[in-house]
């Protein structure tokens, strides 16, 4: 039964293990479990699947702004203003609630157009639609509390222009 | 006494080789009489000589002498992957070939067909203008997607040369991609002049010489697939994202003065997957074997888009 579980057993599973249990098996053999194992990819191509004739052209989808041009243009927008606002504290000298917040919510918005590029790059619709769909909750999620906590600290606390000239000063 | 029975058992060995076969001889037990046992079919053999099965030395025979290798060839080591599709249940492997420089032409494509000629005729590749106009021997040479047909062979003969298909494909065997997507991808982006109005002598689209100098690095492209094969988002997403090649053949029609469907050919584009998974990775200028700037393309269609 031992044996059974080593052979089919990830390296987790053996972390998991208890220690007794560990211990019983020989290091060489669980060496060689480990490496006996399968090379786990971590998302293999389907067999390839092609949708119509050869000559049929693939399918056009329909325009979507939203998510094409406009898209787009908003990134670089939120991108491009990120950069003079993260100057103009700092050369002013001065400290403005009102720059400090709309700093606050570029961030957030670039944070979140950012991650969701990566999860829309990494984690296809057809391929993995649970995990694309989980991602991209959690990543809602996150930035709705990178949001709050953003504002909690800028309403109760210095807010980030300060907080960073008191880490560089420190 | 043992001086005779020495003196008989070699009269008797000598008449039994002359009249009779050894075999048939009863020879006294020794353990030197070896041909007392041999089996019949040899001994009749040796009663009936067969000139012609007997063994003549090579050095009388070989006319032709092995190759020596001379002492200023240049022996270089090329690893191909090889996958046979009849055999599906094998993995793919490299399989290492060694030429003489000196007796190869210049290029990965000379030495490929020359291992096909020599070596392994198994070995598959497509080929056909040797002169990078067609663009059917693209692979990954050295880990640069390249055509094999102008890619020089590195002189060095210390290094060894790997020899890829092109990234991310599925292959139909050996070198050989399966280029279906990409055809169809390219057959998505309507690659010829779409146009409602006619000319207006009747005769001919005409262009001026700016128009014209538009399309200059855009119409080279030869469609090897090169450069989207190299493009990580393009291995990421395949199937909805359309790949450098296919948006710089996309971005020579939009930029064609002549065509009339900008707007439809630029809608075709506008979503989130077609033209916007392009994240200036540029692999794909660093790679084209014709030199041609697809990035450059793809940026000009998103800014042709921008603010629209």
């Amino acid at each position: 039964m031992l044996s059974t579980s080593i052979t089919r057993s990830t390296p987790l599973a053996q972390q998991l293990r208890p220690s007794f249990m560990r211990s019983a098996v020989p290091k060489s053999a669980r060496i060689a479990a480990f490496h006996a194992t399968q090379r786990q990819q971590i998302l293999p191509p389907l067999p390839q699947k092609i949708a119509g004739t050869l000559n049929e052209p693939t399918l056009v989808p329909d325009p979507a702004p939203a998510h094409g041009s406009y898209h787009w243009s908003f990134e670089r927008i939120v991108a491009g203003g990120i950069l003079p606002l993260t100057m103009a504290p700092f050369a002013a000298g001065s400290l403005n609630p009102v720059m400090d917040s709309v700093l606050c919510a570029l961030l957030v918005v670039h944070s979140h157009i950012g991650f969701e590029s990566c999860i829309i790059d990494y984690f296809p619709k057809q391929r993995v639609p649970v995990v694309r769909n989980v991602a991209m909750w959690a990543l809602r999620i996150g930035t709705v509390t990178l949001g709050l906590a953003l504002y909690s600290f800028e309403t109760n606390d210095v807010g980030i222009t300060e907080a960073v000239t008191r880490l560089w000063h420190a | 006494m043992a001086c005779t029975r020495a003196l008989a058992r070699l009269a008797s060995k000598r008449t039994g080789m002359a009249i009779r076969p050894a075999g048939f001889a009863r020879g006294f037990a020794s353990v030197s009489d070896t041909s007392a046992r041999e089996p019949v079919s040899k001994i009749a053999e040796k009663i009936v000589p067969d000139p012609a099965r007997t063994v003549v030395p090579e050095s009388k025979t070989s006319t032709v002498k092995e190759p020596q290798p001379d002492k200023d060839s240049k022996i270089k080591t090329f690893h191909v992957y090889r996958w046979d599709p009849d055999q599906p249940s094998e993995k793919p492997r490299m399989q290492s070939y060694t030429l003489d420089l000196n007796k190869t032409g210049p290029m990965m494509l000379d030495a490929l067909i020359r291992i096909k000629n020599e070596i392994d005729p198994t070995l598959t590749f497509r080929r056909s203008c040797r002169e990078g106009i067609c663009g059917s021997c693209a692979m990954n040479i050295d880990g640069v997607n390249t055509l094999a047909c102008l890619c020089r062979i590195p002189a060095e003969t210390n290094k060894e040369s790997r020899i890829y298909p092109l990234p991310h494909m599925y292959i139909v065997k050996d070198l050989v991609p399966d280029m279906t997507l990409f055809y169809k991808q390219y057959r998505s982006v309507k690659p010829y002049l779409q146009r409602d109005t006619p000319a207006p002598d009747g005769r001919e689209y005409r262009q001026s010489k700016a128009e014209r100098k538009k399309l200059d690095g855009l119409y080279e492209c030869i469609l090897c697939a090169c450069c989207s094969t190299s493009c990580p988002s393009y291995w990421w997403n395949q199937e909805e994202y359309l790949g450098p090649a296919v948006l710089l053949q996309s971005y020579r029609w939009i930029a064609d003065s002549r065509d009339e469907k900008k707007a439809q050919r630029q809608d075709a584009l506008n979503n989130s997957m077609s033209l916007y998974r392009c994240h200036t990775i540029l692999n794909c200028s660093r790679t084209c074997p014709k030199g041609l700037n697809p990035a450059l393309a793809i940026a000009e269609i998103k800014k042709s888009m921008a603010f629209t």
